[in-house]
């Protein structure tokens, strides 16, 4: 399916769960997701990071609806499940779409403009610099003796001073290769969105009020 | 501070996005910090006051990025980006990190907008930690429960998530933006 046309399903699947409270409904998602989920064929790794990830926070809000809901031990368990429904959700999306896909998609098929496209994927090219100079930032200041921490302001001061630049930089750069602003673009590799993503995306949407439907109103 | 810093222009969109992915890296290193406090707080049923307490951290990209390029909407993507980077680093949330985002977004950027877009100072940050806190807690009453809680526990958690945003995202922010400025006119 076209990514972005995916992403937006994803969103509206969440949202929509967020506001039902019905325990089949997120074991279902769940079991959906994770037959979807092992036909990517992930990563054993991966797998385990998706059981045990949510495991805390689930446990976590599972004893507290216990103690301090109003809803007992069936509530609890929609919150709990909740959380797992969530992430399994997510990964469909993120276990097959990459995000250059998903940028180029937003661009091509949904209007998004080239330079927020563009500029943003730029960005995020530097993710392995950005994570680099935080290390710089904080051994430069131990160096002087000053531990650096989340709450220091100096942390984001610096940080600050060296998205500046760098975009700055960046976008020089980015002019000189012949990006121009609000300029129509032609596709090297252009992502389609079809008539095939359409009726997926209504079947899917369908499908699923229809069990929302069921599950309301023959259990719980 | 600079003339270049009010309309979008690539250069502005790469700065939004690179603060955002400070913030996001920054805070990617207290993961560890949620789950201890969720740890350590699920026997007394306490596990969402984590959410609460941490709420600011995960909020300050949204006001970082709306004080230094003062654009209607940049504080919305900045936190929303901020959200991106657990996408990208494969963080436990997945893709439904993206959700949180844009409600966070939403919250930081009322704010601002309330305050017509003139206000980048005390005024307009305080606004920005207050709509946030709402918009966000009113997402946790739906998503996580929070309003199957009786009114002591929900006043408890309502005014940490409030302290939380008003420290990170209030006063860090405030004081980041003061040394951005002085840095600026020592120039």
């Amino acid at each position: 399916m076209n990514p972005g046309l995916k992403l937006i399903l994803m969103i509206i699947l969440v949202l929509e769960i967020s506001f039902i409270e019905n325990l089949s409904l997120n074991v279902i998602i769940i079991i959906i997701c994770l037959i979807y989920l092992l036909k990517k064929r992930p990563s054993s790794k991966q797998l385990v990071g998706l059981f045990l990830g949510p495991l805390i926070p689930a446990v976590g809000i599972f004893l507290s609806q216990m103690f301090y809901g109003n809803g007992g031990s069936l509530l609890a368990g929609v919150f709990a499940t909740r959380i797992y429904a969530y992430v399994f959700l997510g990964a469909c999306f993120t276990f097959s779409t990459n995000m250059t896909d998903l940028m180029k998609a937003l661009e091509q098929s949904f209007h998004v403009p080239a330079k927020f496209v563009y500029g943003i994927l730029s960005a995020f090219n530097l993710l392995p610099k950005v994570i680099q100079q935080i290390k710089v930032i904080r051994t430069a200041s131990l160096m002087r003796g000053v531990k650096i921490n989340f709450w220091s302001p100096k942390i984001y001061f610096k940080a600050i001073l060296s998205a500046l630049q760098w975009s700055q930089n960046l976008a020089e750069a980015m002019e000189s290769h012949g990006f121009v602003e609000d300029q129509p673009r032609s596709q090297y590799h252009p992502i389609r969105l079809t008539q095939r993503d359409w009726s997926q995306f209504f079947a899917i949407l369908v499908v699923f009020q229809g069990l929302v439907l069921i599950l309301n109103s023959k259990f719980l | 501070m600079n003339n270049n810093r009010d309309h979008w222009s690539l250069r502005n969109i790469i700065l939004i996005t690179l603060i955002a992915i400070f913030c996001g890296v920054i805070f990617w290193g207290t993961g560890f910090l949620y789950t201890g406090l969720t740890l350590i707080l699920t026997p007394f049923g306490l596990a969402p006051l984590a959410n609460d307490i941490l709420m600011g951290v995960w909020c300050m990209a949204g006001p970082l990025a709306g004080m230094v390029i003062k654009v209607p909407g940049s504080a919305f993507l900045g936190e929303f980006l901020g959200s991106a980077v657990e996408v990208f680093l494969g963080g436990q949330w997945g893709a439904s990190a993206f959700i949180s985002g844009l409600v966070q977004g939403i919250g930081s950027e009322l704010g601002f907008t309330l305050t017509g877009y003139k206000h980048y100072n005390w005024l307009g940050i305080t606004a920005s930690v207050i709509t946030t806190t709402i918009v966000t807690f009113g997402w946790d009453m739906i998503r996580n429960g929070y309003n199957h809680y009786d009114l002591g526990l929900l006043s408890l958690l309502f005014i940490t998530r409030l302290v939380s945003t008003f420290i990170f995202s209030g006063i860090i922010t405030v004081l980041v933006s003061k040394l951005l400025t002085r840095s600026s006119r020592e120039e």
